[in-house]
């Protein structure tokens, strides 16, 4: 059974459609990651999934519950940290976090150990004394992760977990999500930055325009990409012809395009390298070339995102 | 955890937001002590009957009122904020979290104005102080509907700021006009037609204004059928702000915004 399930999930505002028969599914315990530009539907998804907003039709169904018939139960089991964090202006951090924690059933007893030590975690304990209204963009966002990380909910939704916040406090973001997967949380992270989405997905949803474009593994979408994988060569010719040489490498499996990139020097569009690159190796040693140097690039998230919608990711962070 | 325990929450959370805007208290109490302390005195002096006795206890009611209608102001802010997202997500059912909230208006205003009550009590002898504890239950039912009131206001301004707080002040002068806080009923009486005099004095904030007047300072046997009136008369604004903000957030959910 998957821990999410949607069929023909449509939702309109007005004549806007934010998801348009949107089929998608998360496996239990794993961190599903939608990729997709702003305006593509992912908040759209969580927040229907999270029973905020109601579908305007087909179904969504979360851990076997149906988000339109059974939110309250739904409510019991999720969490949400939320895209622009929710607090009140007037609490400090903590007395938010005591409030979370205590809506969401955390004991009593352990409610202030564990907020202290997520608060020191995620460096919020120099801002105890603030008040919410008074936190900085990326102290807001880590408090916003913080309620997830102290409820620990059985599905957790994280809607762009570590926008506004540096680079140290991401890859601690990341790290707790990723420990939160391995106690057993089921993930949903949005996102339009690809070194986030590259670092915590099992799984890779694509979703364009309300609707889910490709949805698979990073590495097999990386592979999906005909001649995403760029190999460069330097070779020294051997007693054969370096042309004889070029053209038997541009007839190697999976080789897409190979040009020239100088004397002796080749840039070949491959599809899964690491298939070819051995093929070539050997192909070198037959024809008595000297392999000089060999740098492998592989497509990023952008690429795939690119391939599979024509279109670039919005955020110029990840250009 | 039950339902109820988590409403109780909610609505103790949003109880606390009430008392920790420090500027809304100031205003509040210095214009509600201004009333008593001051425009009740300069009054006493033009009218030929006690005002400052009359005036003192409606003060009571006033401060009651303002502050029961500040609940449609954090729910406006929680909508325009999103915070309403966030009651959306917890495990509390929709309903849950309007009740939460009528709770903590009725509450909130409850405590502001039972400060105000023992202000008024050392400016002013009372005779019958433990009538007071008969009346809490039922200005308690009344600062929940008017808290009913300022959630549908909130629901009906949507996130435009100046529409909600221009309806507030519409709300509040007619409810205040429209009553025996500021005069007794014989006066309107002498100004108003039939059917308005009826409406001023089956006025929520007359009958409890009448009833803090009578039973706690000149010591009057409490009447239930005055208390059953209040409770009446409260009631219907309770479950009609109820209904317009569980509507409000019924539009949320569907929507996305008002």
């Amino acid at each position: 059974m998957y821990a999410v399930e949607t069929q023909n999930l449509t939702k309109r505002y007005g004549k806007t459609h934010a998801l348009k028969g949107l089929d998608f599914t998360v496996n239990p315990k794993e961190i599903m990651v939608l990729l997709g530009p702003n305006g593509s539907g992912k908040t759209t998804l969580l927040l229907i999934l999270a029973t905020i907003l109601k579908p305007t039709s087909g179904s969504a169904v979360v851990m076997g519950l149906n988000v339109t018939k059974q939110p309250t139960r739904i409510r019991q089991i999720l969490g949400i940290s939320f895209q622009e964090a929710r607090g009140f202006w007037r609490h400090k951090p903590a007395e938010i976090l005591r409030f979370h924690a205590a809506i969401c059933g955390v004991p009593k007893s352990e409610r202030d150990a564990k907020i202290e030590e997520i608060m020191k975690d995620l460096e919020l304990w120099e801002a105890r004394k603030k008040l919410f209204m008074h936190l900085s963009g990326g102290q807001t966002k880590r408090l916003e992760v913080s309620k997830l990380l102290l409820q620990r909910p059985r599905f957790a939704i994280f809607d762009e977990p570590s926008s506004q916040v540096d680079l140290r406090g991401k890859r601690k973001i990341w790290g707790e999500i990723l420990k939160l997967r391995d106690q057993g949380s089921t993930i949903l992270v949005a996102t339009n930055e690809v070194r986030e989405a590259e670092f915590l997905a099992d799984r890779v949803t694509v979703l364009d325009q309300g609707q889910s474009v490709v949805c698979d593994t990073v590495r097999n979408l990386k592979d999906k990409i005909a001649g995403g994988d760029v190999v460069e060569l330097q070779l020294e010719p051997g007693p054969n012809s370096i042309e004889e040489l070029r053209e038997r490498l541009s007839t190697i499996e999976g080789t897409v395009n190979l040009v020239t990139a100088g004397e002796n020097q080749y840039r070949a569009h491959v599809s899964m390298a690491e298939a070819w690159v051995p093929k070539m190796t050997s192909l070198c040693y037959e024809k008595r070339a000297r392999l000089l140097s060999v740098r492998v690039t592989e497509p990023s998230l952008d690429d795939v995102f690119l391939h599979f919608t024509g279109k670039v990711l919005e955020n110029p962070a990840n250009a | 955890m039950t339902e109820l325990l988590r409403i109780l929450q909610l609505a103790g959370n949003d109880f606390s937001y009430f008392f920790r805007t420090k500027w809304l208290m100031a205003v509040l109490l210095s214009l509600n002590l201004s009333d008593m302390l001051v425009v009740a005195l300069v009054f006493q002096r033009l009218m030929d009957f006690n005002y400052f006795q009359f005036f003192v206890p409606a003060v009571v009611v006033m401060g009651l009122f303002v502050a029961a209608l500040d609940t449609g102001r954090r729910i406006w802010l929680a909508i325009r904020e999103g915070v309403i997202h966030y009651y959306l997500s917890l495990p509390i059912s929709t309903k849950g979290v309007v009740i939460a909230y009528l709770l903590a208006g009725g509450l909130a205003a409850l405590v502001y104005s039972s400060s105000l009550l023992l202000i008024a009590l050392l400016v002013l002898p009372a005779q019958a102080v433990w009538n007071t504890f008969i009346l809490m239950p039922f200005l308690f039912i009344l600062a929940m509907g008017l808290a009913g009131i300022a959630a549908t206001l909130a629901a009906l301004a949507s996130t435009h700021a100046e529409f909600f707080f221009a309806y507030q002040q519409i709300v509040q002068i007619v409810l205040l006009t429209l009553s025996t806080v500021f005069y007794p009923i014989h006066v309107v009486e002498q100004y108003l037609p039939p059917f308005l005099v009826n409406i001023v004095s089956h006025n929520p904030l007359s009958l409890a204004t009448e009833a803090m007047r009578e039973y706690t300072f000149v010591g009057t046997p409490v009447q239930p059928l005055v208390l059953l009136m209040i409770f009446l008369t409260s009631m219907p604004f309770a479950i009609v702000g109820g209904l317009a903000y569980l509507w409000a957030l019924r539009a949320i959910q569907v929507k996305g915004k008002l």
